[in-house]
């Protein structure tokens, strides 16, 4: 056991003393950073200077990840993988504690520069897209409060991401541009017109996360009394997306902006549709009040691999991020929902799978080695697994890192439970593996030469696209762009120049709008029959 | 910054352009013009080249309207509205406003958002998102929605009562300001490396709001921006309007058929502010102005002429939602005959029943008889201005658009060196200042006589041993 954390357990800690003057602790567990001092208390010690593991020579090493097996790459002719970068509007995203790093800038998240420059980045290594994470809420309690969350920038403070999607779409000319939103946080009618709005100053470049929420924290800011029913977000979900889609694709016929100046007309009332929208949550008239963008829908980014969520997934998601704990998982998993996009009617293709990883490239094998056992010491791992733990809502902070995690039933990340038992197979897995999962377990160490042969591995097993964790803005993103990205060029598996039109084209080649069998596609035309002048209310 | 200061004496005028994300926003008829660039709103260029020329010609902000719904009300229907572009389509005026930071320094941004139908935790994070991103460039124009459309499209059957209105913002407001100063202390923030502590949990605390309307738990997400509270703006003067802008705003956008109306308004709103413990310079007031300007008299009449001759009646009896129709009626037909004598009055434009239908609708082209209108050379428009400072005794105006971008870029040709000379605008922008201080020289953030502050440090919040366990 790596000395410094999990040594001391149960609920009889000793108050710790690194905390800010003036504030008592109770922590049972004192942080990772931490040592007891002469007198039995606890102050923070400077990474440089923590006990080194005696095996892999880091202060908070994890036992090293079970090789995965792999298997055999196809001999299919190259196809270029998509690349999207995986950051969030806050400090630390994914990987905790690297916001200290020298050269790391991620903590400049409030400043506007700090993403132009990354947008331009990015659109010069070709990257398909910038992807936004986003929460609007705290992470459930670790160690009986949310003090882990604050201390480690972990998600708070953080800062809505749309917000920053016009600026970025000015400053580069291809870059996608996707963000998260929950349907928690903003009406469905409100959150359709501020899309609509960005897919026109982005040209068609906007992808939206539909995510639904599992942090109570956040139901709480919007008025709830806790967390909704897994099964029953999706149905939210489900009508939330069905507002939108109808705004989007039905409100305004194709023609009906004619902008003719001479005569004096800007639109044709007969082709501008309300959608008279009733369902169990929303009542929605419309019409629409954005013109139709080049997307009109966004294209639809999801992530969450429950039940619920993969047939929601199936139905309506056009990119899915999944973080497969292995290429055996991964293959599995796109395997299933593309299957069930089938049985939706639509076809195996028209599902992308990003995969969430994080590389660490150098020229040499020892070099990137070297590298990313330099990067763990500066990794916070308690931090690691408080983000689990609060993704969760299960609090692992009183626990031994040794712990099985037994069978989880939660109203939280149902999906994660699952990759986490897919880490270790053989055995039960225990927290110990939670924070591996979290941290290291889907990075990949090597020459670019090497890290180029793995991603092919992952495409072969059914991956199309990369979501590209950083550990640090824009070093994570420098080293790729500079070093990994030409090598997967000169193989074919990235793109060299950027494709034309809208981010839905880019990515798939056939048009800006979604095909006919989306079930977005169904709105087309179909409040036609209704024109605006037929149903207006007369009391005002 | 002195010479910023206005000459002794002299009340330096507040300029913003009075701007919207549509094509028709209040000068019906004239996207026709030629050169007119409405049609570009949905182009983010649009807003970058604007903001640019505004940051160019020393304009204080671009000021952004927004209704959620369509102007439907007159002749039954939306069609006037959307065969003319009034209003609709129309984007979020929030999502360009990044783009145009972006490309100034100085330049402020009122965004109008109405507190009627969206939860007030997310709106308040994209709003400090905001003022960080612009570093405290951010003012919010507070409206509470008065179009039946509108509320149709957040699933209510109607209008909510305008009294009502202002008392759902005012709740807002109250868990606004819960969030945006009380959340946070200015020092939460410690970003200390060695120990890795990003922020201070002491520092920070859940609201634990529980009202009428809304039920808000906290903390707020993003860490303190600069203004922390944007630059509050509203707009209306019925008396609930009244009350609410005496206790929370800082910017009134006003406006009225007479001088004497808008000096009336200002009085009331002043003594409400006082009322409120505030002090009745904390407000300004700020009008919707109108501007044609020329070089010589001649060429303003020409451009006035051709302004007037494209200007199309209807889009504004659509835009005042007037409940009846008078280019129904023969020309001769009094008003009050058409709508009987307890008939409807338009929104904003109070008639006189005795006019016909005639003069009402060729009134529509004469820009002559609007309020704070003035038309002509350079020193003629800047007497103007001096009139409405000096003696209506507004603070600023938001200059109506005929044309985008001519009317900005006349103003800031003609009238602005005029108006340097006399004093009465800037000379140049103070390096660095937040919209709030370059508005009421007095720092980034409200006074601690304003409503908002007491939420300061936690006070009037539940109690810290409440905040430690959010879920305790």
């Amino acid at each position: 056991m790596p000395p410094g954390w999990g040594a001391v357990k149960g609920k009889g800690g000793r108050p710790c003393t690194c905390q800010s003057p003036g504030v008592t602790s109770t922590f049972a567990v004192p942080p990772a950073a931490c040592v007891a001092d002469q007198s039995g208390r606890y102050r923070p010690v400077p990474p440089k200077l923590r006990p080194r593991h005696p095996r892999t020579g880091h202060p908070n090493a994890l036992s090293p990840s079970p090789e995965t097996p792999l298997s055999d790459v196809t001999s299919a002719p190259p196809r270029p993988l998509h690349f999207a970068a995986f950051v969030m509007n806050t400090t630390g995203h994914i990987i905790q504690g690297t916001w200290r790093r020298p050269a790391a800038h991620q903590a400049n998240f409030n400043d506007l520069d700090h993403w132009v420059s990354l947008a331009r980045l990015l659109e010069r290594g070709k990257f398909d897209a910038v992807f936004f994470a986003d929460v609007v809420g705290l992470y459930a309690p670790y160690r009986g409060d949310e003090r882990k969350y604050f201390e480690a920038g972990l998600q708070v403070p953080s800062n809505d991401p749309s917000v920053l999607a016009s600026a970025l779409a000015y400053v580069t000319e291809h870059l996608g541009i996707a963000f998260t939103a929950s349907v928690l946080q903003e009406h469905p009618f409100n959150f359709a017109r501020r899309i609509s709005t960005l897919d026109h100053a982005s040209k068609g470049r906007i992808a939206w996360n539909i995510v639904t929420n599992y942090l109570p924290n956040a139901s709480r800011n919007f008025g709830l009394d806790g967390l909704t029913k897994h099964d029953e977000r999706y149905a939210w979900a489900d009508e939330y997306v069905d507002v939108t889609y109808k705004l989007w694709e039905g409100s305004w016929e194709e023609d009906a902006l004619r902008q003719d100046r001479a005569a004096g007309i800007h639109a044709d009332y007969g082709k501008v549709h309300r959608i008279f929208h009733e369902g169990p949550r929303y009542k929605v008239e419309g019409p629409h009040l954005v013109s139709p963008s080049p997307q009109r829908t966004p294209l639809l980014f999801q992530a969450g691999a429950s039940e619920a969520g993969r047939t929601f997934a199936a139905k309506n998601a056009e990119a899915v991020f999944i973080t497969a704990p292995n290429l055996a998982a991964a293959s599995r998993d796109t395997t299933d929902i593309r299957a069930r996009a089938v049985r939706h009617g639509r076809r195996p293709d028209d599902i992308k799978f990003f995969q969430g990883l994080f590389v660490v490239p150098a020229a040499t094998e020892a070099e990137a080695k070297r590298k990313a056992a330099e990067l763990d010491d500066w990794i916070d791992w308690d931090g690691q697994i408080s983000h689990m733990s609060g993704s969760l809502g299960i609090d692992f902070g009183f626990d031994d890192l040794d712990t099985p995690l037994g069978e989880l039933k939660t109203e939280g990340v149902q999906s994660a439970v699952g990759w986490i038992k897919d880490l270790v197979p053989d055995r039960p897995a225990t927290l110990r593996d939670v924070a591996r999962f979290t941290a290291s377990n889907t990075r990949i160490v090597g020459t670019p030469e090497q890290i180029a042969d793995k991603l092919a591995r992952w495409q072969a097993a059914g991956v199309d696209g990369v979501n590209l964790i950083n550990a640090e803005i824009p070093g994570s993103y420098e080293d790729f762009v500079d070093h990994v990205a030409p090598e997967l060029q000169r193989r074919g598996l990235m793109q060299r120049e950027y494709a034309a039109g809208t981010l839905r084209n880019k990515l798939f080649g056939r048009g800006d709008r979604l095909p006919g069998r989306h079930p977005a596609a169904r709105y087309r035309g179909a409040f036609a029959p209704q024109p605006v002048s037929q149903s207006v209310s007369q009391s005002a | 910054m002195p010479e910023n200061q206005p000459a002794a004496g002299k009340k330096r005028l507040i300029l913003n352009l009075f701007e919207m994300n549509c094509v028709s926003h209040i000068t019906h008829g004239l996207w026709r013009l030629p050169g007119n660039n409405r049609e570009r709103h949905n182009d983010i260029e649009y807003w970058t080249e604007l903001a640019r020329l505004l940051e160019s010609g020393g304009f204080d902000a671009v000021f952004l309207a927004d209704v959620i719904g369509t102007y439907d009300v007159f002749r039954g229907s939306a069609e006037t509205s959307i065969r003319q572009g009034l209003q609709i389509p129309n984007n979020d005026p929030a999502m360009v406003v990044p783009a145009m930071a972006a490309v100034t320094r100085h330049l402020g941004f009122g965004i109008t958002f109405s507190t009627t139908y969206e939860p007030p935790f997310a709106w308040a994070r994209r709003l400090s998102t905001l003022d960080h991103l612009t570093k405290g460039r951010v003012g919010w124009n507070i409206v509470t929605s008065y179009l039946p459309n509108a509320a149709r499209n957040f699933g209510l059957d109607g209008e909510v009562d305008h009294d009502k209105r202002y008392e759902i913002a005012d709740e807002y407001l109250d868990v606004l300001y819960k969030l945006w100063e009380g959340s946070w202390d200015d020092d939460a923030i410690i970003a200390d490396r060695d120990n890795n502590v990003f922020a201070d949990p002491a520092k920070i605390r859940p609201i634990f709001h529980e009202g009428t309307y809304f039920k808000v738990e906290g903390p707020h997400l993003p860490s303190p921006s600069r203004q922390r509270t944007p630059v509050l703006f509203s707009a209306t003067a019925s008396p609930a309007g009244t009350r609410f802008a005496g206790k929370h705003t800082e910017v009134v956008f006003t406006g009225g058929a007479s001088a004497d109306f808008l000096r009336q308004t200002i009085a009331g709103i002043r003594k409400a502010a006082v009322e409120a413990g505030r002090r009745a310079e904390d407000i300004k007031f700020v009008t919707q102005a109108s501007v044609i300007v020329g070089r010589t008299a001649a060429q303003a009449r020409a451009k006035r002429e051709r302004y007037e001759r494209l200007t199309d009646p209807e889009g504004y009896l659509a835009h005042a939602s007037l409940p009846f129709d008078p280019s129904a009626f023969p020309p001769e037909t009094k008003l009050k005959d058409i709508v009987g004598a307890n008939g409807g009055t338009g929104r904003w434009h109070a008639f006189n029943p005795e006019q016909t239908a005639g003069e009402f609708l060729a009134g529509f082209g004469n820009f002559s008889r609007r309020p704070l209108f003035a038309s002509g050379t350079p020193s003629e428009v800047a007497d103007a201005i001096e009139v409405w400072l000096d003696d209506v005794g507004i603070d600023g105006i938001n200059l109506t658009q005929y044309h985008s971008y001519d009317t900005a870029r006349d103003f800031i040709e003609l009238v602005a060196p005029v108006l340097r000379e006399r004093g009465r605008l800037r000379t140049s922008y103070d390096p660095d200042e937040s919209l709030r201080d370059r508005i009421f020289g007095a720092g980034d953030r409200l006074p601690d006589r304003h409503y908002a502050a007491r939420y300061r440090g936690g006070a009037f919040l539940p109690a810290p041993e409440r905040a430690g366990a959010l879920t305790a």
